[in-house]
This record gives structure tokens, C-alpha cells and sequence, in this order.
């Protein structure tokens, strides 16, 4: 199933070996979109490589950026405000719904459902809409700086946020009734693609697929970062059946994260310090610390992020070109990378008809694969 | 929210740090990073090469160390000390799969404010430094953690490290027409050249080719 | 062929038609008519052909979630007639929407030889334009135009699905202005177009 694809989420190919309708083998085909950009950043002042971070995942960007400026962060010796980590995370979990949203409204034309398409692209819309006020462009917004963020909640964001967010909520139950009293969907996705938690962890998935296999491992609990343990809120688990979590347990699990990270930015909106109404100018204290530009020689800093498809993390080594302007090495770990050869396996024994089916419910992103 | 506590991390780590080091060629130690709202306590390892199959099942085996992050490859022509680095990053997750009561799954709810024991997630970064090699060669931990089958794939493929043991290697990310002895992130290739040929003919990239004269690269 | 084959050659449909195609050839040269016929007919093809682009469903990079916005209800292309199809034997445009790495060059210009003329080409993005941020990379060629001939440039990164639609307006006039020149042939005269330049 070759690069240009209706199915493949993306620029890769999935080599198959059928015997009748039955897949007996599969081999994925990665590397087409490779841009070498951990060989770019070597060349690239600390400030500069965030831009390149948004482009790894274009559906979910926020989450990149906020991952490398994290890992830079800990490089560099660096510590935020905290109305700057909440508005950060206000950005982050804006953008896990939007990149959940992405993902159904690709997931349900995979299955046959083309209706889903234009739902979720209408609400991801309005998500779009709150991350531009706050980033200023529809995709790449750039949005952290080393040290806090760019700019703070516009005036007004939280009025129209919380109306948005609210109506989004109630839109949800719209996505249930379509997906779930079909019988065309429940029939393609329950009873395939089983993936048992224990199996998972070793083969190194994370995140919303191993919560589909009920168990509760989030990044945001087990290695807290940002202000997440100061909020009101569980990870999202999914019973699932004795054989393991099959694609309609990975579609349920999406759902449940949609309702959290909305509740999480209704929550972050009530308890930012200093109220959401109030508006820094950009470049002050409260929501951006001065950092320094160079990282010396013989210092490293890693973060493990809590990304919309699991675990992604940075490994920043110092003492780059400029006495330590650039980093000497940027290592960027992509959940997506180890996951697809997983899911490759996952479809043997399984139909033909059931791969565009197992492999959407494992929400592949390309861009960050292929780095 | 239910977060692991600084206390139980730090002394889950320092047991852990101490119990590695009991090891030959093992030095562990734990390192404070301050960030956000919580300090993150990471066990730092440094193997030797020769010692590294030995620690990767013990950490396995004993430590239950049970998830592979990543696997860095470095490449370091102007050190003294050392040529080659790699590093691995590990988490212990204490995922285990959710029990079965009379036909049902009962979902595994950790409440992490109470985790003890091996249950404590830690993150770990291993660190092997290699000397002055043209084949720098690690063994594969490939059957251990099958999380580090692809990690070691675009490794050899970006870095060039050789990992013995390693089954089924090939190029993942490079075209697989890209000549032998390629990989980008070692430090004496640049970062563009035009084709294959002008990486042997001019691995300096001084000469500019006609046409791109005047252009910015 | 025998007497009786050959007195019912003349009446086989081939040979037929192909008579009444002479006949009526030169019937409408010498009344002019062939002239008007062929105006008319090309006016209406078209009118056909740019009013309804049949772009190839292909994603390459970020530049495709902006193609998939503009392609939904709240920037609507379909109502333009742009309708994007899975096999590239029945596209007419090629919409290149990310950089092309070394790995890719070879199936993009499959995917172009296999499409039928007339076609055309819109880069997409600043990847597709000139290798956008990543043209210093070691795998990333330096726009799509060193592989395909392109028609009309929008730049943006990504661009607006506004500036998409905007794309495939410039693209119907400049159908107007080439006709049904075929695609290895607009590469002087008839510049490619990039948006945003007037």
C-alpha cells in the first residue's frame, strides 16, 4: 500500500504478504518525508529550532514545540513563571483536542464514514480559531519561548474560550451518536487489532493506546511536569476486553482524552495566577524569565513529554558551534517511529479490509516519524 | 492529581543507583533536575562497552525496568576523551497487564501518590562512551527490549554504530540506495551535498558547483 | 478477399465512417464552418476543464492538513468544482503540498507521468516552492520544480486554505490564457504564476 494513499494518515508505505485475504506478513516503509532535521538543528541557535519542532507533528505542534522547550529548559538551567506554565498548558491540551479531532475526522472516512470528516474538521475549526488568538497562526504557531511564551491569553480569550470549549463538549455527544450507534463502524473496529498492555510497554508504546488496554500510565502522573498535579483530573483508562484492546477501545479512549484536556482548559482558565483577564506585555517577567543563550560544554538536558500519541522526549547535548550557541546534538524520540512497526505486526492474522481499520486506530503521524 | 512524590522518587532512585554500582564497570549515580513545579530525580549510568549485555539484563531481570525510550548515537572527532557516545534512555513504568475477575477486566488504576517499591517509575539514562574506532560496535539489546529494535535501525542508519546481535538491520530513514559507510550525523559530513558522487569527490563542500554560485547554502 | 467480400467491404462500418468523415471534412472547410466548430469546441473544453479541477489526494506534509481545512465546510472548494480523487489516472492537477526527499522524487514523477494530459501542477507551501526551512537538508531537493514542471506558486508556511482557493482561481485563468498546451511544453513562455505578486 503504496506512498499516495487515501488510507496512510501520511507518506509511508506498508509492505503486505497475503495469502488469500489473510495477512500473513507486513514490513513498513518509512523515510520519505526524512528532512534530517536533528542534523539541522546542530546549525540552528536554540530560539530557531522551535520552529522546526512544530513541523515534526503538524497535527498536534504545540505539543512539539512545548516538548523541545522543555528539554532546552532543563539544558539550560532555566526556571518559568507559573501564569507562563499555565498558559502553556492551556496551548497544549487546545491542542491534544485538535489533534484528537484530526484524528477521528480521519479515522471515520478509513472505516467508511465520510460524514465524520467535515464534523471533526468544523470543531477542529474553533479549536483552531482559540490557538490562533493565542499563537497568531492557523498551524505553526511558535508559541513557547525559552524561558515562558510569547505572548500572554489576548483579551477576551477567555470569554470566547470557555464558550467554545463548552460547545465543543456538547458537540461531543453528536460524535458518539454518529459513531457509535453504527453498526457499519462498531462492526469494523470491535474484535480486531487486539494489543495487550504488558506487550505494549516493551515494545515502547505509550500513551493513548496503552490507556485503551486499561492501564493508567501517563507521563503527566508518573514523571510530573508543568502544573498538571496541581489540577483537579485523572488520565483517561479504557476497560478493555480479555484478549487486549482492540480499535473500538482506541476510539473510545480518544474520546474520554477530548473531555479531559477540555475540562483541563476550563479548569487552567479558573486557576491562573493573576486571572484570566489580565494581559501582560510581551517580554515581562511574569510570563517570560530571562534565560541564558549558550549551553556549555559537557551539559545535557532531556524531558519526556506527554505527547497527543504517547511519549515523546528530547535529548539536547551542549556546547555546539558559537562556544555553545547551537546545540551539539539534538536527539528527538517520536512515539510514532515505534509504534508503526508495532502496529505492523498487530495486523497479522486479520483481513485485508481490517488494515486501514487497526492502523487509523493507532493515530500514525508521518511528519514526526520521519523527522 | 495523584502525582508520584519527590521523596519516594529520590529514594527509589538512590536504591537503584546503589545497586547498580554494586556491578563491574557500572558507575551510577542520581541526578537532580529542576523543572517546572517538581524536581525530577534521573539515574545516571556510565557502562563500559564490555559490561553492557551483562546491565542490560539486570536491569531487566532485577530492576524491572521495563520500557526503551530512545538510543542516541554522538559523535565526538574532537574530544579526548572519548569518540563515540552512546546513550540510551530508559523508563521504568511498573505497567503491568490489568487483571481478569470472572471474565471481566478490572482496569489497573495506579494511584501513584502510593506506588512503592518496584513500582516507583524512574527514568534512567545509560551512557557508553567508545574510543577512537572506525567500527564502533555495541552489543544489540534487541531481544530484551523490543522497543529498541527500531531505535537501533535509525541509529546505524544516522550514526553509523554497529550493534552486534542485531537482527534484520537496514536503512529506515536514509534511501536505501544511499552508498555504504553514508550516515549523516557523523560530524564530518556536511550538511548538504548535492548528490552521492559529490560526497566523495568534495567532502569539504568548498567547490561550489557552477550554477549554485551566488546562491546562499 | 473475394468478389462478394470486397462488394460487402464497401458497406463495413470502418471503412464507412471513415468516408463520411472525408466527405464531411472537406464540406466544412470549404463553408468555414470547421473553423467555428473548432473555436466553439475548444471554448467549451475549456470551460469544462477549469471548472472542474481534479486535484490527486495526496499529503505530503503540514501543507495537506491546510488542503484537508480547505477541502471542508468552513472553506468549502468543492463548490469551486474541485473534487480531489484517489488515482491519479483520473486527476488533472497535481497538488504538491511538502518537501520531496530523495526517497520520494522517484514515485512523485511516477505519479505525474501517469497522469493524463492536459495537466498542471501547484506547489504548495514553502517546502514545495524551494525547500522551505529545510532546504539546507542532506535529503530534501530544492523545490518540486527541479523534478515537475510547475504552474502556479502559493507561498505560505502553511498557506492559508484562502490562499489555496485563491491558487486554484489563478490557475483557471491561466487555462484560459494556454489552452490545452501540454505540460512539457509551458516551461518558456507562459511563466508560472505565484500568488501574491501583484
Amino acid at each position: 500500500m503504496g506512498p499516495q494513499h487515501p488510507m496512510t494518515h501520511g507518506l509511508w508505505t506498508l509492505k503486505i504478504k497475503v495469502d488469500g485475504e489473510t495477512v500473513v506478513d507486513t514490513e513498513p516503509e518509512l523515510g520519505y518525508i526524512h528532512r534530517g532535521v536533528e542534523k539541522i538543528c546542530e546549525s540552528r541557535d536554540f530560539t530557531q529550532i522551535t520552529t522546526y519542532c512544530d513541523r515534526l507533528c503538524y497535527a498536534s505542534a504545540n505539543t512539539w514545540s512545548h516538548a523541545y522547550i522543555y528539554a532546552a529548559e532543563d539544558l539550560l538551567g532555566v526556571e518559568v513563571p507559573e501564569r507562563a506554565e499555565y498558559i502553556r498548558l492551556i496551548a497544549v491540551e487546545l491542542q491534544r483536542i485538535a489533534s484528537h479531532l484530526m484524528w477521528l475526522g480521519a479515522y471515520g472516512p478509513d472505516i467508511g464514514n465520510l460524514s465524520a470528516l467535515v464534523w471533526c474538521l468544523r470543531e477542529r475549526e474553533m479549536m483552531m480559531d482559540l490557538l490562533q488568538e493565542l499563537g497568531g497562526s492557523r498551524m505553526h504557531y511558535n508559541f513557547p519561548r525559552i524561558g515562558g511564551v510569547k505572548r500572554d491569553l489576548p483579551t477576551g480569550f477567555a470569554l470566547r474560550a470557555r464558550h467554545k470549549v463548552k460547545l465543543f463538549l456538547n458537540r461531543m455527544q453528536e460524535y458518539e451518536a454518529l459513531f457509535d450507534e453504527s453498526t457499519i463502524f462498531l462492526i469494523r473496529s470491535q474484535g480486531v487489532g487486539y494489543t495487550k498492555a504488558a506487550e505494549m510497554i516493551n515494545a515502547g508504546v505509550s500513551g493513548p493506546n496503552i490507556r485503551a488496554a486499561g492501564v493508567n500510565y501517563d507521563i503527566r502522573s508518573a514523571h510530573p511536569y508543568s502544573v498538571y498535579s496541581e489540577l483537579d483530573w485523572e488520565p483517561a483508562v479504557e476497560r478493555s476486553s480479555i484478549k487486549g484492546a482492540d480499535c473500538y477501545d482506541r476510539y473510545r479512549i480518544r474520546m474520554e482524552e477530548m473531555r479531559n484536556s477540555a475540562n483541563l482548559v476550563l479548569q487552567a482558565l479558573d486557576k491562573i495566577p493573576g486571572g484570566a483577564e489580565t494581559y501582560h506585555e510581551p517580554g515581562d517577567p511574569k510570563i517570560l524569565a530571562k534565560a541564558p543563550s549558550r549551553a556549555p560544554e559537557g551539559t545535557s538536558g532531556s524531558h519526556h513529554f506527554e505527547d497527543s500519541r504517547g511519549e515523546s522526549m528530547f535529548y539536547i547535548v551542549g556546547g555546539g558551534e558559537g562556544r555553545g550557541k547551537k546545540p551539539y546534538r539534538v536527539s528527538i524520540r517520536s512515539p510514532m517511529f515505534i509504534t508503526i512497526p508495532y502496529a505492523a505486526k498487530t495486523m497479522i492474522g486479520y483481513k485485508v479490509a481490517d488494515i486501514p481499520a487497526i492502523m487509523g486506530s493507532f493515530d500514525p503521524c508521518i511528519g514526526e516519524t520521519d523527522r | 492529581m495523584r502525582v508520584v512524590s519527590e521523596k519516594t522518587q529520590s529514594a527509589a532512585a538512590e536504591k537503584m543507583a546503589k545497586s547498580l554500582s554494586k556491578m563491574d564497570g557500572v558507575e551510577a549515580s542520581v541526578n537532580e533536575r529542576v523543572n517546572g513545579t517538581q524536581t525530577r530525580y534521573i539515574v545516571t549510568v556510565d557502562v563500559d562497552v564490555e559490561n553492557w549485555r551483562a546491565t542490560a539484563e539486570s536491569l531487566r531481570n532485577d530492576h524491572e525496568v521495563d520500557y526503551c525510550s530512545m538510543i542516541t548515537g554522538i559523535h565526538w572527532p574532537e574530544s579526548t576523551e572519548k569518540t563515540w557516545e552512546i546513550v540510551y534512555h530508559f523508563l521504568r513504568t511498573g505497567v503491568t497487564d490489568p487483571a481478569i475477575e470472572e471474565g471481566v477486566v478490572v482496569p489497573n488504576i495506579v494511584d501513584f501518590s502510593k506506588v512503592k517499591g518496584m513500582n516507583v517509575p524512574l527514568e534512567l539514562q545509560i551512557s557508553i562512551i567508545l574510543g577512537d574506532t572506525r567500527t564502533p560496535s555495541v552489543a544489540s539489546v534487541q531481544d530484551i527490549w523490543a522497543g529498541a529494535d527500531w531505535n537501533e535501525k535509525e541509529t546505524w542508519d544516522l550514526v553509523g554504530i554497529v550493534f552486534d546481535g542485531h537482527e534484520g538491520m537496514r536503512r529506515v530513514l536514509n534511501p536505501h540506495e544511499s552508498p555504504a559507510g553514508f550516515h549523516p550525523l557523523q560530524k564530518q559530513h556536511k550538511l548538504r551535498y548535492h548528490d552521492h558522487e559529490e560526497m566523495y569527490d568534495d567532502a569539504q563542500g568548498f567547490m561550489r558547483k557552477p550554477s549554485d554560485v551566488g546562491k546562499v547554502k | 478477399m473475394s468478389e462478394e467480400e470486397q462488394n460487402y467491404s464497401m458497406f463495413s462500418s470502418r471503412i464507412l465512417v471513415d468516408t463520411i468523415g472525408d466527405v464531411s471534412d472537406d464540406a466544412l472547410k470549404a463553408s468555414k464552418m470547421k473553423e467555428v466548430i473548432g473555436v466553439l469546441a475548444g471554448r467549451f473544453f475549456n470551460w469544462g476543464q477549469r471548472k472542474s479541477l481534479f486535484p490527486l489526494h495526496l499529503g505530503i506534509k503540514c501543507c495537506a492538513l491546510e488542503m484537508a481545512a480547505a477541502g471542508a465546510s468552513r472553506f468549502d472548494a468543492e463548490r469551486f468544482g474541485v473534487f480531489f480523487r484517489s488515482s491519479p489516472r483520473q486527476c488533472d492537477v497535481l497538488l504538491v503540498n511538502g518537501p520531496i526527499s530523495k526517497k520520494f522524487a522517484d514515485p512523485i514523477t511516477r505519479l505525474w507521468e501517469q497522469m493524463p494530459e492536459p495537466k498542471w501542477c501547484i506547489a504548495m507551501g514553502e517546502c514545495a516552492i524551494s525547500g522551505g526551512p529545510y532546504f539546507q537538508s542532506y535529503n530534501i531537493l530544492e523545490g518540486v520544480d527541479t523534478i515537475i514542471p510547475v504552474d502556479i506558486y502559493i507561498p505560505g508556511c502553511p498557506p492559508r486554505p484562502e490562499a489555496l482557493i485563491d491558487g486554484f482561481g489563478k490557475l483557471r485563468e491561466k487555462i484560459i490564457r494556454i489552452g490545452a498546451m501540454p505540460s512539457h511544453a509551458r516551461i518558456d513562455g507562459n511563466l508560472p504564476v505565484i500568488i501574491g505578486d501583484e
